[in-house]
């Protein structure tokens, strides 16, 4: 039982933590309606206009009841919650499974009494420890917070909505346990997963987008969890398919797993492959080639996004344009238009975190070459440590600003596509304008890695979840100013509902270069380390 | 040559509290071949880690022919080879992908004798890094390190994870590099490598240089462990020529010789001995022998970026 024992402390670890973000979440969203909208004519408006625009359902998921505070707060929480848990789940259980056997940890142990096949089932089980952990942390202050006067809601709705949250953690924990048998390393897995949540999230946007295709939800795991309707309208029945495709993954991954070796994949993976030299003269060419496949892979999910975004703008658009409610809540997120601009300014915010992931995991990448010794190859030979961060740096920033025009370009096809009054210069800006907020979390995420390199991802990943959180909850509920201040996303203008502004974009590109170079310093001059 | 290829002086390494390597004074002359001897956790990879500029010294300067390795990393790298203990590389690259890189970075390779060593060291080039074993790594890294003919080659435990046969290849590469004039410097805890290879040997303890001198000098480390299993109670070997320490268990008797082993065979042959074992030591068992327990080594000073 070590391999179950060492997964679930680590799971239980991470799904403690999760647990709180995502009952802060709930109880900020809950709380937050209840302030914002106090009398029953604003909540009605509020409903009107929401509850009928096709862009933000196929978003967030379609709403019901906003009229009310279990409306409003399964809306605001179970589409985005959904993802948050399914890339926690995906990220989490090919870490613990894939990333351990890649790093020999298991083989010890697999060479004793355990069979690949109980390891797996093992490792299962750990994560499944975690997974609880998530759920009952979850349901403990989603309970606590149906019990205040202003939301009042039975304790086992309650329980029943923290269960639909975690709904998404849950199917992509089996879904990267799966692909972690499937794929060959960590990051192949990783990728893989990512694949079917993009896969699935677009199913469920085309579901909902109100084209008549309403049945595509039930081809999507996170159309299954939508489907749960907690407070609102619940239909256990839809944790059937959920609990099949979860017991069905498990199975198969304990399956594939003994039939496979250790180390290696199910699907075909060449082992050998004739010499491609040409980008292996030094660093920077090394960092372009290792870090390619993942940059593409950002690459198409920022511009799929934003090609998404763009298709429902117009329509969405339309509905803001006889908001006013809508308009107050876009107004303290920056955006003044009335137009479909006015949506593309609001929901490229997520592209803007997607571009922002990208950029740090390029920094958590550098740091991975240094704890896994393969740095090392190369600062023993004449090559210096700050040739070999700029380097790294260099093609970090090129993906970034590749990333931003992608996305402008994506969402002015989408738009421009459905016969939305938008302009392509103005939307490239407006993907341009993405960029910033993204440069100043990696100039930080350097500052990280040459002052504190051990702790140097969970810093950058909190940043980037920190200012996703306080810009998408505090932006909709009105909350302090200093605190919205401590968000990059904040820093960033609503492009193209308003202009890009210049001087909080430069002061961004600032305070990132600044931290770099601090970070850079510290990194040339101290030791290096491993994990 | 001029310069020493190697000149540490006063070189120090503490981590928090415990001293990794304390007041280190070394010179290795160019084209001398080095043994650095010590038990795990020594200070041999702390000193190797500083010499290469990895990690920053607490006190004291290293110079690598003459020139600072620490101020000056970029240009003391231009002349040397490193070859860790343990190799960790891109996995999607092939070895030959891996070498060419490798090459690349370092300037100059000669590429004959790359291609040669391949065949040496039996290396299917064209596998990717993650399909290959621990002693697949370890010859990709063995290859890297030689092939640009450095003059001077740190090696860190080179033969973990490689078989008896390619440890033989990797003898006669050592000896080659010798030939060419070039310098090795060798860390290692297996006593017989280092014998067969090296000139001169220092010998590392809880971070300390406790001995330094040639093979010829260090000849009252030499020793073999004996166990004996007696028909009846061992013998009490007390004044017996060359027997530095024994223990007794029951029929069985364990000691150690340093020279001729005669003098313990004559009176083991007198007291009835039906089965007799007799190997080289471990450096631990040496260590103990010859220094006694002293403080316990700290375990992990000797590899600190490498705690999994």
């Amino acid at each position: 039982m070590v391999i179950a024992g060492r997964t679930a402390r680590r799971a239980c670890r991470s799904g403690l933590l999760w647990g709180v973000i995502f009952g802060g979440y709930v109880a900020s969203s809950a709380l937050g309606y209840a302030t914002t909208y106090p009398t029953v004519a604003q909540r009605r408006v509020l409903a009107g206009e929401f509850g009928s625009s096709p862009g933000f359902n196929a978003l967030f998921g379609p709403a019901h009841q906003l009229q009310t505070v279990a409306g409003y707060t399964v809306w605001k929480a179970l589409g985005v919650l959904s993802i948050v848990g399914a890339v926690w789940g995906l990220l989490t259980a090919t870490r613990l499974l894939r990333g351990e056997e890649d790093a020999g940890r298991w083989e010890l142990l697999v060479a004793g009494r355990t069979t690949r096949r109980g390891a797996a089932a093992q490792g299962l089980a750990g994560l499944g420890v975690g997974l609880a952990v998530l759920l009952g942390v979850t349901a403990s202050i989603v309970v606590v917070v149906g019990r205040s006067p202003k939301v009042h809601q039975p304790a086992g709705a309650s329980a029943f909505l923290a269960v639909a949250l975690v709904g998404g953690a849950a199917l992509f924990v089996v879904v990267g346990a799966l692909c972690a048998q499937l794929a060959a390393t960590r990051r192949q897995a990783a990728t893989y997963a990512a694949g079917v949540l993009g896969a699935s999230y677009a199913l469920r946007l085309v579901a909902d987008s109100g084209i008549g295709l309403a049945w595509l939800r039930w081809m999507s795991p996170l159309g299954w969890v939508e489907e749960l309707q907690p407070l609102t309208d619940p239909h256990p029945v839809a944790l059937v398919p959920i609990g099949v495709f979860m017991i069905v993954g498990a199975a198969a991954t304990v399956l594939l797993a003994g039939r496979r070796d250790l180390g290696a994949s199910t699907i075909a993976d060449r082992d050998t492959a004739a010499a491609r030299t040409g980008l292996l003269d030094g660093p920077t060419g090394l960092a372009v080639r290792t870090a390619r496949p993942g940059i593409i892979g950002w690459w198409v999910a920022i511009a799929a996004s934003a090609l998404l975004i763009g298709l429902v703008a117009k329509g969405a658009g339309r509905t803001l344009a006889a908001s006013s409610t809508v308009e107050r809540a876009l107004a303290r997120l920056g955006a003044r238009g009335t137009s479909a601009d006015a949506y593309l300014g609001f929901a490229l915010l997520i592209v803007a975190v997607v571009v922002a992931l990208l950029a740090v995991g390029q920094v958590t990448a550098a740091r991975a070459e240094e704890a896994s010794g393969r740095l090392e190859h190369l600062v023993v030979r004449p090559v210096s440590r700050s040739r070999w961060l700029a380097g790294r740096l260099a093609v970090a920033v090129g993906a970034v600003l590749v990333a931003g025009v992608l996305a402008g370009v994506g969402a002015w096809v989408g738009a421009a596509s459905q016969g939305a009054s938008v302009s392509a210069p103005a939307l490239v800006a407006a993907g341009l304008n993405l960029c910033p907020p993204a440069l100043c979390l990696m100039g930080l995420g350097v500052l990280a890695l040459g002052v504190v390199p051990r702790a140097a991802s969970g810093v950058v990943y909190a940043l980037v979840g920190w200012s996703f959180l306080v810009e998408v909850v505090g932006g909709v509920v009105g909350s302090n100013r200093w605190l919205l201040d401590t968000s990059v996303f904040h820093q960033m203008a609503a492009a193209p509902a308003v202009a890009p502004d210049g001087v909080s974009a430069a002061a961004l590109v600032g305070v990132g270069v600044a931290a770099a170079l601090v970070g850079g310093v510290a990194f040339v001059r101290r030791d290096l380390v491993g994990e | 040559m001029g310069a020493p290829a190697i000149r540490t002086e006063d070189l120090s390494k503490r981590y928090g509290t415990v001293d990794a390597l304390v007041g280190l004074d070394l010179e290795v002359a160019g084209g001398e071949v080095v043994g650095y001897l010590g038990p795990n956790g020594a200070g041999k990879t702390t000193t190797l880690r500083l010499l290469l500029g990895l990690v920053q010294p607490t006190a004291g300067r290293a110079e690598l022919f003459g020139v600072d390795a620490l101020r000056r990393p970029v240009e003391a790298h231009r002349r040397l080879s490193y070859v860790p203990g343990e190799a960790t590389l891109w996995p999607a690259l092939t070895g030959r992908e891996t070498l060419h890189l490798l090459a690349r970075v370092q300037g100059t390779v000669d590429e004959a004798y790359r291609d040669e060593l391949i065949a040496r060291f039996e290396l299917d080039a064209d596998k990717k890094v993650r399909a290959y074993s621990k002693g697949n790594r370890q010859k990709v890294v063995l290859i890297a390190g030689l092939m640009s003919r450095p003059d001077l080659l740190l090696l860190d435990e080179p033969t973990s994870g490689l078989d008896p046969l390619m440890e033989q290849a990797f003898r006669r590469c050592i000896h080659e590099a010798r030939d060419h004039g070039q310098t090795v410097f060798l860390s290692s805890h297996v006593l017989s490598e280092v014998e067969a290879l090296c000139d001169r040997v220092g010998i590392l303890r809880n971070g300390a240089l406790v001995e330094m001198g040639t093979l010829a000098e260090m000849r009252h480390l030499k020793a073999l462990s004996v166990e004996a299993e007696c028909d009846g109670t061992p013998p009490d070997l007390t004044g017996v020529p060359g027997v530095v320490s024994s223990e007794v268990a029951g029929h069985v008797l364990r000691c150690q010789v340093t020279g001729s082993v005669e003098p313990l065979l004559q009176v083991l042959a007198a007291s009835g001995v039906h089965q007799l074992l007799s190997r080289e030591p471990s450096l631990e068992e040496l260590f103990l022998a010859h220094y006694g327990p002293g403080p316990a080594p700290a375990g992990t000073t000797g590899a600190p970026a490498r705690d999994d």
